[in-house]
């Protein structure tokens, strides 16, 4: 017993960094959470789906949070999924006077819901083909940073959190969309060009170090190609366009 | 806000959102290029910045916790008992002063004259209390010859705290009285004939005199001392005044050995029967003497 508690702790210090680790260790404890899921239900009226993804959702944060000082980890995801559950129903309360699209559509018709009978003006052509492009688009962006290195969980890992150090890596990424050469150089060279964009825009160099994966990311996402990445980040520079109206 | 997907995993995916920032959120069954709206977003996880405080938060309170310790074991156990606080001198007619800490532990024990260093001498005060030190001392000074029948022990405390003073000279007052009050003299203050006289010291003269060695009319030369004593001397040694000297004649040391025994019987007659009392007394000199020859 005290063996395996020993192996699980291991594995969830492994996958708190390694993503691949972290997918495996979920996939081995699937049960388990599944179980703690159904164990916090309270209605049926919610999917199930979104309430099993929450509690892998929530099992995943635990392992992110979690130290060996905190007890046994079994016992700690278990609570963490347990709350994270408790706060989506009372999210979900909100909505209850909803009715959901799911349900059916008469009591004695099996298989019609209510949503079938709406009309459905969306181009669903064009939304799929909308969908093929960005999702062939991310696969290529997603690629370009495997030659970097870098994961878009990484990335996200890497994120500046507080706002301050956000606004100053968004800085960072101005300057060098003002001067092109920078991005062509962060392309050959596959190195951040660290002094140039610090002298460029005040951004200090260790802020910048300390968020090279984000950085190279969010440039490389503005060099040539990313269209649809691109008209996703509309508010990038919105605020600077504000204050030179 | 709208989010796009960049990548899932079966828990989680990785969402941008439109203002650059890459957040890990529940995967509500997304598929990547989905444009989705409600998230249920990551919560925060501590970073090592927030560890580091955790830490540095958790070595200070224990710095605190120890120095709290520190600070009770202190004042708690080492000033009360390890520093002084007061003196209390004994006269026997060796000198002696005992420093005491605030719980009356015996410190430091001190001679003030030589008659005090041969008291003193192979004596062993760590670890006693006032109490038991004194006693031992004054018992050890009848031993050595020091001390006689109705002699005086004068007892001054001294201390910076009034209070804590009154109250040790009343408890050793009381307690010397207890157990030798019948054969010797306790009083408080500083004895005559001393090198230092305290200005202010009011002398509060208790003395209780059991048992008195003849009051022989001797015209001996006339005590200096103004507080009334009563001298146990002798036919023979003149000079014996007030103060039992150590150097004593062997007649002393035996009168005194003799008499505790014959006294205790009588000391409730002490005051009505003089008369006895002297008879008495003179006998036991002249056996003394009878003895000695």
């Amino acid at each position: 017993m005290v063996n395996t508690e020993h192996e699980i702790v291991e594995k969830v210090y492994a996958a708190k960094t390694d993503s691949r680790a972290a997918d495996a260790l979920i996939q081995q404890y699937l049960g388990f959470i599944r179980k703690e899921a159904a164990r916090t239900v309270y209605r049926t009226g919610s999917s199930r789906e979104d309430e099993e993804s929450i509690a892998m959702f929530a099992f995943y944060e635990a392992i992110l949070s979690y130290e060996k000082d905190r007890g046994a980890f079994l016992s700690y995801a278990a609570r963490a999924i347990r709350n994270r559950l408790i706060d989506y129903y009372r999210k979900e309360k909100r909505h209850r006077k909803i009715i959901s699209l799911d349900t059916p559509f008469q009591a004695e018709d099996e298989g019609i819901r209510l949503m079938d009978t709406l009309a459905d003006d969306t181009d669903h052509f064009d939304g799929y083909a909308h969908r093929e492009a960005s999702q062939q688009e991310i696969r290529e962006f997603e690629k370009k940073l495997e030659e970097f290195g870098i994961s878009f969980s990484d990335v996200a890992d890497n994120c500046p959190r507080q706002k301050r150090t956000f606004t100053a890596c968004i800085r960072a990424l101005e300057y060098a969309r003002e001067h092109p050469e920078l991005l062509e150089q962060l392309l050959r060279s596959r190195k951040l060009p660290v002094s140039e964009l610090s002298a460029g825009s005040g951004t200090d160099r260790k802020t910048m170090e300390r968020h090279r994966k984000y950085l190279v990311a969010i440039l490389l996402a503005f060099t040539n190609g990313y269209e649809i990445i691109r008209g996703h980040l509309c508010q990038i520079g919105k605020g600077k366009e504000e204050a030179a109206i | 806000m709208k989010y796009l997907v960049m990548e899932t995993h079966p828990s989680y995916a990785v969402l941008l959102d439109q203002s650059g920032r890459f957040l890990k959120a529940a995967n509500l069954n997304y598929h990547v290029g989905d444009t989705v709206t409600d998230i249920i977003e990551l919560s925060p996880v501590p970073d090592t910045g927030q560890k580091q405080l955790r830490l540095l938060r958790r070595i200070t309170g224990s710095l605190t916790a120890a120095a709290a310790c520190f600070l009770l074991l202190f004042f708690g156990v080492y000033r009360p008992n390890f520093t002084p606080y007061g003196t209390v001198r004994l006269q026997i007619n060796p000198d002696i002063q005992m420093t005491l800490s605030k719980t009356e532990r015996v410190l430091d024990l001190d001679a003030l004259n030589p008659d005090g260093e041969a008291l003193l001498e192979g004596y062993e005060y760590r670890g006693k209390d006032r109490e038991q030190a004194s006693e031992e001392l004054v018992s050890r000074a009848m031993d050595m010859g020091y001390l006689g029948e109705g002699g005086i022990v004068s007892i001054t405390v001294e201390s910076d705290d009034s209070s804590w003073r009154q109250e040790e000279e009343e408890k050793s007052l009381s307690q010397m009285r207890e157990k030798y009050g019948r054969t010797i003299i306790i009083r408080t203050g500083i004895m005559e004939g001393e090198t230092e006289e305290p200005p202010l010291q009011t002398e509060s003269d208790v003395e209780i005199i059991i048992d008195l060695p003849t009051p022989t009319p001797a015209p001996q030369t006339v005590t200096p001392t103004p507080a009334p004593v009563i001298i146990p001397s002798d036919d023979d040694d003149d000079d014996n005044e007030g103060v039992i000297q150590p150097g004593d004649d062997d007649d002393n040391g035996d009168d005194w050995e003799e008499v505790p025994g014959d006294n205790s019987g009588n000391v409730p007659d002490d005051d009505s029967e003089d008369g006895d009392d002297d008879d008495r007394d003179d006998d036991d000199d002249g056996d003394g003497d009878d003895d000695d020859d």
